[in-house]
């Protein structure tokens, strides 16, 4: 295999920037062409339904500073979208007809919001990119309606941020409760009292017909009756940007498909981030994860195999949210447990569910106890199984589980 | 000249593994990480959460937060950018354990 000498990147998020600073950190001295197609230099998007939203402070937003990107030779390209990838040959070609050869190629072209069908206008936002934000931002004052659809974090992170710049929020979700699939009823509720207890109007089991402008107003049609507000937000979910590795001949399906080592199904081609649909290593099944973390852990895996350095993306998947004031977080799959241990007190939202699957832990999800999770992250690598009253007891310190597992 | 704070004993930070104090105004996290005494300031860089909240992990230090891990000896966060700042931390013959808000690394 002969060295890498040129790495080209497709997109321009946190896996990009991650890849990148991987790369020169691993010593690679080569060239790093990023093509991000939005106006913007890579920032992260966390920020944008929470504290940049609510604050409109950016400064914490960028990833590659100008002055990082020149000592460290990095050719950033922003509104530069590439329109055809030849995958076998290492080309790229952008909007403009320019091309760019590269011996490998990193696809991390993220996600774009789900619409709802019929659903656009001025009134009515989605939430993907920093012009989003801004424009959701704008629009959204004291006393201003806001009507979201979707209680999911993106959906329950926007309800905080407009409560904090003073609205009245309303949300409606078809399920029965919050992240109901994700968590089930009984912690799906507890994400509901966090909202109610908030001041959110929360319409739960509630079903979306149609939004549509009338005259100032933006009215929701629930099969609850109309919901009429100034401004609707629609938080539903994310595609992946799948189309130019499709039209290249990857092999893609709900993302681009990649194998524990971040590879496409085309030599020297690498996907990570939102776009990608790995098999993992941990669980045995193909995913594909909507999370920051996510996004990092395999733009350093893609980064390193790039170079030769052997490495599998394999860690449990972890994510965060801080709505409302609590800070949630959740490491590992709680789907498929068969027995779910509460650890502190769901009332006053300071506990950690762990969810376990014969014995084993799977999954953590905890309200105020980010300190659970990051033991909760190694017992689940190690499949660790741990009684349940040393779990349940907060006076029983987990490390100590952790030793003995 | 450092100034040395008085703030915790030996013997209680082995049971308790972290402890937050306040030396001169300044947050601090104490934590007992194999057979050392850290002082680090308690304030994550990153989103401001209490790292003497946190979790000590394979001898870091991990904030409740985001789980951002740091050294304790250097500040420094694992694959992010800046430094938690530290300080230095002396024992004395009974067991006292004293921060001055001096860096970690200037007093060593």
């Amino acid at each position: 295999m002969t060295a890498v000498r040129t790495v080209a990147i497709v997109g321009g998020g946190q896996a990009a920037s991650v890849a990148t600073r991987t790369l020169r950190r691993r010593g690679y001295d080569g060239s790093i062409v990023i093509f991000g197609d939005e106006p913007h230099r890579p920032y992260q998007r966390p920020p944008l339904s929470k504290e940049y939203l609510a604050e409109g402070d950016g400064s914490g937003l960028f990833l590659l500073p100008e002055d990082w990107t020149a000592t460290h030779d990095v050719d950033v390209h922003t509104s530069a979208r590439v329109m055809a990838l030849d995958a076998g040959a290492g080309r790229l070609v952008l909007e403009d007809g320019t091309t760019a050869q590269a011996d490998a190629i990193l696809l991390a072209t993220g996600g774009r919001p789900r619409r709802l069908p019929g659903v656009e206008g001025s009134p009515v936002h989605y939430l993907r990119t920093k012009a989003d934000a801004d424009s959701l931002r704008a629009s959204i004052g004291p006393g201003a309606r806001v009507v979201i659809v979707g209680a999911g974090f993106i959906g329950a992170e926007v309800a905080s941020s407009a409560l904090s710049l003073g609205a009245d929020v309303t949300v409606i979700e078809a399920a029965g409760v919050p992240l109901q699939r994700v968590l089930g009823e009984q912690l799906g509720a507890v994400c509901a009292g966090i909202q109610r207890d908030a001041n959110v109007d929360l319409r739960t089991g509630v079903a979306v017909n149609e939004v549509r402008e009338e005259g100032e107003n933006v009215v929701v049609d629930t099969s609850d009756g109309p919901i009429v507000g100034d401004v609707a937000v629609v938080a539903i979910g994310i595609l992946p940007n799948q189309e130019l590795a499709e039209a290249s001949g990857l092999v893609v399906g709900n993302g681009i498909h990649v194998d524990e080592y971040c590879r496409t199904s085309v030599p020297s081609v690498y996907a990570a981030g939102d776009v990608a649909n790995q098999l993992h290593p941990l669980l045995g099944v193909r995913l594909r994860v909507e999370h920051f973390d996510n996004a990092s852990k395999q733009a350093a895996v893609a980064a390193n195999n790039i170079l030769g350095r052997h490495t599998r993306s394999e860690d449990p998947h972890w994510f965060w949210s801080d709505q409302f004031g609590v800070n949630l977080q959740c490491v590992g799959h709680p789907s498929d447990s068969d027995e779910v241990i509460l650890r502190g007190d769901l009332e006053s939202r300071d506990f950690t569910a762990f969810f376990l699957h014969e014995g084993k832990i799977r999954a953590a999800f905890s309200m105020n106890r980010g300190d659970d999770i990051a033991v909760a992250r190694e017992l689940i690598t190690m499949g660790a199984s741990v009684p349940s009253a040393t779990l349940a007891d907060t006076d029983m310190d987990l490390f100590d589980a952790l030793e003995m597992a | 000249m450092a100034q040395w704070h008085e703030v915790a004993t030996v013997a209680d930070l082995k049971v308790r593994k972290k402890k937050a104090v306040v030396v001169d105004g300044t947050p601090v996290a104490l934590f007992y990480i194999n057979g050392k005494v850290y002082a680090l300031n308690d304030i994550c860089i990153h989103e401001q959460r209490n790292l003497s909240k946190g979790a000590i992990l394979f001898g870091k230090v991990v904030c409740p937060g985001h789980q951002w891990k740091f050294d304790p000896e250097t500040g420094e966060p694992d694959d992010q950018d800046g430094c938690q700042p530290t300080y230095a931390v002396q024992i004395g013959e009974s067991g006292a354990v004293s921060v001055s808000l001096e860096s970690r690394a200037v007093v060593s």
